[in-house]
């Protein structure tokens, strides 16, 4: 449990909630939490601090000796005054500096009672009855990367954050040429196993962010090849981004908008096989103002030409 | 004829940490995956030993009788399909250029 999260907290139940509130606030979260249904990687968290709370809660005495003496409940013999406990716990909290007490000079030993064993008992007791190490859930999430990082490749150091706020982070080498939708599995990264028994496997699933000049088809990338007027009329040659760097595109002669001019193994690379292949889309642009001498020869043009674009449809 | 290949009963249950007798009733319950031989024995494929595992975890984590647990699990790769075909029809298509963001 995380420091200062508190049992009722955890269920989202007010400290007053009846013995059924608790009951149904809990089944909620396990149904939501629990790691085979839900695949987000700080999931599993979440759904053993709702059955920790929940193993707390659901017992009246339990219930009665956590709502008096708090987190250290489990600490606390079973024959003290709540009293005389939080007299003890003020003191020592004034002592420790965390502020003054109402009655300083009070101490109480607890002994060396480690909470992390009695939680691991709760832990291994709920649940596991007549079952031997359980292997953990799968986990999943998403790795965004840019079109050039799928293109090239890229290292990424990943943070995941698991439920009580802790975060767990690894570095993942992602190959060149994955794709939208790809998934990267990450041996034993998952869902911890119970008992011992082997963790899940962590699968990283590729989404390629959108691209303000590239649109992505698998491995094929389309881009937009703007020209102007008289380029796409008497043919050029244009220099065109691509992932890999720049390349020159002869674009023919009467080209029109929609062309689509291939650049053969430009798209992403394929680690088994083919790469793709990049398409340069034309789309002609007229200057949004004519210069006096630009309105003078589109008029000749107009004057001149027979060409009539909704003729050839 | 099936192709007989993977793990025995007993290396399964022994791998699964289960009782054989335990591992017997969830193939008879349909939750794990088998095949069986000309005499008869049991073999199972490697990869249900996350399925097993899956059905511990539920059973365990949710309190599900065995009944529900085989809803549940066919339910949740039901879902599983039908997320991988969401993500698929997801990713930009044909027709539309991606967004600028």
């Amino acid at each position: 449990m995380a420091a200062g999260e508190d049992f009722y907290q955890i269920l989202g139940v007010p400290r007053d909630a009846s013995q059924d509130e608790i009951q149904r606030a809990y089944r909620k979260l396990a149904r939501t939490y629990h790691p085979d249904v839900n695949h987000d990687p700080g999931a599993e968290d979440r759904f053993k601090e709702a059955s920790e709370a929940y193993d707390v809660l659901s017992d009246p005495e339990t219930r009665r000796r956590y709502d008096a003496f708090g987190a250290d409940f489990r600490q606390v013999p079973p024959d003290v005054d709540p009293q005389t406990w939080r007299r003890a716990r003020a003191g020592a909290g004034a002592r420790a500096g965390t502020g003054p007490g109402p009655d300083g000079g009070f101490s109480y030993s607890t002994g060396d009672i480690d909470l992390e064993d009695l939680l691991g008992g709760i832990f291994g007791g709920r649940g596991r009855r007549g079952w031997g190490p359980v292997p953990g859930a799968d986990t999943e999430a998403e790795l965004e990367l840019t079109v050039e990082e799928a293109y090239r490749g890229v290292r990424r150091s990943i943070t995941l954050a698991g439920g009580d706020g802790a975060r767990r982070s690894f570095d993942v080498t992602v190959p060149a040429g994955v794709t939208d939708g790809q998934r990267i599995r990450l041996a034993g990264q998952g869902g911890r196993g119970s008992d011992g028994a082997p963790a899940g496997d962590l699968y990283l699933i590729v989404r390629i962010a959108p691209h303000p000049r590239y649109r992505l088809d698998g491995r094929d990338l389309y881009t937009e090849l703007r020209l102007a007027p008289w380029e796409a009329a008497l043919g050029t040659s244009v220099a065109v981004d691509t992932p890999g760097g720049e390349v020159k595109v002869k674009v023919p002669a009467g080209t029109s908008s929609g062309r689509r001019i291939r650049l053969r193994g430009r798209g992403l690379p394929n680690p088994r096989g083919k790469p793709g292949d990049l398409f340069a889309e034309a789309r002609i642009m007229v200057p949004p103002r004519l210069s006096r001498a630009e309105r003078r020869l589109f008029e000749q043009l107009a004057a001149e030409s027979t060409f009539d674009p909704r003729g050839q449809q | 004829m099936v192709r007989v290949t993977g793990l025995s009963l007993d290396e399964f249950a022994a791998a699964a940490g289960l009782h054989p007798d335990l591992v017997r009733r969830l193939v008879a319950l349909g939750l794990v995956d088998a095949a069986s031989d000309a005499a008869g024995r049991l073999w199972f494929p490697r990869g249900q030993l996350a399925a097993v595992a899956r059905v511990q975890r539920l059973r365990a984590g949710l309190g599900l009788n065995y009944a529900a647990v085989g809803l549940v699990t066919d339910l949740l790769d039901r879902i599983a399909l039908l997320e991988t075909a969401l993500r698929a029809s997801r990713s930009p298509g044909r027709s539309s250029w991606t967004p600028i963001t």
